[in-house]
């Protein structure tokens, strides 16, 4: 690891940059997986008094919006050379921290549709800048031989917390977490970015050069990776995939009051402990397997993952209905074990890939483009078909036996998919 | 017992169902509670709780303990299986079939019929230390001849896959303890369907097979620091050695599992990355 040389050499700016991209992104994405994805819900149905239907349409719309915005920031920033210019981005992220500060501090007061529809498009701005602006900070901030160790360090801090400390679903709680956790951030980015903290001064100065060195992408060496291109398009396509998985068969699992309780909510602290400690080792399995492995390798995994962990919750639930004693109370623990090994791995694959896919040049509008397609409207559309689902009254069965064929389906598509493109390369070699 | 102690003996159950013609979703399950059964589909099973059949009452099917307390006064018209648990037949009972008992409590009133019946003994005999140590002698000689066989015809498959060990430990883990941990899950669960019963046996044969190579690979790299010139007999008494020391590390508590299982997931893993040692692990190169 670069970081080991750094800290060797006592280069505590550069080490500052490591630490500071990881409390961003984790805090970033634990606002995402928390206040705006489980707290909305919340919001939405007990204070706003709307069915579930219609908050998910609310959700599937924030989705939405926020990828026309991100796609818009991203390439702004490109094109305005903001992505290489390390101040301007610490400003946007400042500017974004503070609107979200003021967002999460009214939410609980929201107590009818149209505020919650205003609320929902500022925050749909706001996360469509954000994650375009936070995303491009890779290139000043980490290596590229240790971005597989470092996303994978992000997604170990944000599961680890979310999963370990107690926090009720409820929009109440996550809001005086988050403005607690977002005060010390505001007080750090604003020093960063007034220049006026002489010793914080030195700092942006020496990271603000360093995208010169540690810019171009791991796939963007020696030829950079074009928008269009099919190198930028497959991995879009195969990450659209797996949030589409993801999203649309946890939708249904946190519906389903006896998954949940006995998982990710259950009262006892050692479950939720244990399915932490799954993520943060899930987490850096994948980061050794992204830093050792070439990127198709861990795609396989996710889906062969997302498959297995499909096939335990389809199993135990026609087992249950083959045999309804043998079911017994609780569902297996093994289930969401895999889940959160299978999420902590493509979450990790998600931080470090899209900015190996890019160059200082490119890194606004691929980033936007393969978090806004795969994140946000992979989001948007499996909300959709969730809500289709519902209103057709498809089962909990028929609903996680659709996203396990789909899982199925995209695995056996990549082993095609590679297979084909090895056999063309041969045919290609052979001179045919 | 718990559902999870209950599971395998229930599929060996259900097994048993179908080769008799049942089909499983007309198999009656009872895991726990207490239930006064009057009539069945097909075939009862009982892997816990409580399970009364009263006098009046006739099962025109078989029935199957692997757990609880069975107490039969009515007539079964079919085969009566007892694998685990306790099953007490009462006076004036009926089974028109045969009663098999392979284990557990079982108890015939005088005043039962039983049209035939069976059983099977299984004497629990208290392991020998000569026994053991024949059985490690055993081991150890296979293992022996094995690492020696493959140092003579390919040595370098296990040079690759120690390479692998010795250069790659983390990678090597991390994919050991990622596939290893997945194909189990996958084996058991494969189990469970019954139909894909033979081949999840045979996959999980095939990760002991990998385990077992990778002990070879182990016995090859401590026969490597040995004193001996002739590699095939470098890895013969290498592999004798190594699986002399992890029987070792089993009688230290915590420590010693931890580091069997630690090889075992290495091993496994730079087995896999190397393809059983046909190409050596090259990590990816990250430039920059």
């Amino acid at each position: 690891m670069r970081l080991a040389e750094h800290l060797r050499a006592r280069d505590w700016p550069v080490v500052f940059g490591y630490l500071l991209f990881v409390v961003l992104m984790a805090a970033g994405y634990y606002y995402n997986v928390t206040f705006v994805q489980l707290g909305l819900i919340d919001l939405g149905t007990r204070h706003v008094g709307l069915s579930g239907a219609a908050v998910s349409a609310w959700m599937a719309g924030l989705a939405l919006l926020t990828f026309g915005v991100a796609v818009a920031m991203g390439v702004a920033m490109d094109r305005r050379g903001w992505s290489r210019n390390f101040r301007t981005k610490l400003r946007i992220l400042l500017g974004v921290v503070v609107v979200q500060f003021g967002l999460t501090v009214v939410a609980p007061t929201i107590r009818s549709v149209e505020a919650f529809g205003v609320w929902i498009v500022l925050a749909s701005i706001t996360l469509g800048v954000g994650f375009p602006a936070s995303f491009s900070l890779a290139i000043d901030l980490v290596p590229v031989p240790d971005r597989g160790y470092v996303a994978a360090a992000i997604t170990a801090v944000t599961y680890v917390a979310a999963n370990a400390v107690p926090l009720a679903w409820s929009i109440e709680v996550f809001s005086r977490v988050m403005v607690l956790a977002m005060v010390p951030g505001i007080l750090v980015l604003a020093a960063l970015v007034s220049g006026r903290v002489p010793g914080l001064k030195r700092v942006v100065d020496r990271l603000a050069t360093r995208h010169e060195e540690i810019g171009p992408g791991r796939f963007c060496r020696p030829t950079p990776v074009q928008t269009r291109s099919l190198a930028f398009a497959a991995p879009v396509v195969l990450m659209f995939g797996v949030f589409f998985i993801d999203s649309l068969g946890f939708l249904r699992i946190i519906e389903t009051p006896a998954l949940v309780l006995s998982s990710w909510q259950s009262p006892e602290l050692s479950t939720r402990l244990l399915i932490a400690a799954v993520h943060a080792v899930g987490a850096l399995m994948a980061g050794v397997l992204y830093t050792n492995f070439r990127r198709n390798g861990l795609f396989l995994w996710v889906f062969a993952l997302f498959g297995l962990t499909y096939v335990l919750y389809t199993s135990d639930l026609r087992l249950g209905a083959l045999f309804p004693t043998l079911a017994g109370d609780a569902p297996s623990i093994v289930n969401p074990l895999f889940y959160a090994l299978t999420v902590s791995f493509y979450t990790t694959l998600n931080f470090a890939l899209w900015p190996d896919l890019a160059t200082a040049d490119t890194i606004g509008t691929h980033s936007a483009i393969g978090i806004g397609m795969a994140g946000w409207l992979a989001t948007f559309v499996s909300t959709a078909v969730a809500l289709y689902l519902d209103v057709a009254d498809v089962g909990l069965l028929t609903h996680l036996n659709l996203v396990n064929a789909l899982a199925l389906l995209l695995l056996f598509g990549l082993v095609v998919g590679l297979y084909a493109r090895r056999m063309v390369g041969l045919y290609r070699g052979a001179g045919g | 017992m718990s559902v999870t102690e209950v599971i395998p003996l229930l599929v060996v159950g259900l097994l048993l169902l179908s080769a008799s013609g049942v089909e499983p979703d007309r198999i009656d399950v009872v895991v726990d509670g207490d239930h006064v059964v009057t009539d069945v589909d097909d075939a009862l099973a009982v892997g816990g709780g409580t399970v009364t059949v009263p006098g009046d009452a006739t099962l025109d099917g078989h029935l199957l303990v692997v757990g609880g307390n069975v107490t039969l006064a009515g007539q079964v018209t079919g085969d009566v299986r007892l694998v685990a648990g306790s099953l007490t037949v009462a006076d004036g009972a009926t089974i028109t079939g045969e009663l098999q008992a392979l284990s557990g409590n079982l108890s015939v009133a005088p005043g039962a019929a039983v049209a035939r019946r069976s059983t099977i003994e299984l004497t629990d005999t208290a392991p020998s230390p000569w026994r053991s140590v024949g059985f490690l002698a055993m081991q150890a000689l296979v293992v022996a001849l094995a690492g020696a066989w493959l140092t003579r015809r390919a040595p370098g498959l296990l040079e690759n896959v120690g390479d692998a060990v010795t250069e790659h430990a983390v990678v090597s883990g991390t994919v050991g303890a990622i596939a290893g941990l997945s194909l189990l899950v996958l084996f058991v669960y494969m189990a469970f369907t019954l139909v894909l019963l033979p081949l999840s046996i045979v996959g999980l044969l095939a990760e002991v097979g990998v385990v077992a190579y990778a002990y070879l690979v182990y016995g090859y790299l401590v026969g490597r620091r040995l004193p001996v010139d002739r590699p095939a007999l470098a890895t013969a008494l290498g592999s004798v050695a190594f699986l002399l020391g992890v029987e070792l590390l089993g009688h230290l508590p915590l420590v010693g599992t931890l580091v069997q299982l630690g090889l075992v997931v290495v091993g496994f893993g730079a087995v896999l990355v190397t393809y059983f040692g046909l190409q050596e692990f090259e990590p990816a190169v990250i430039p920059g």
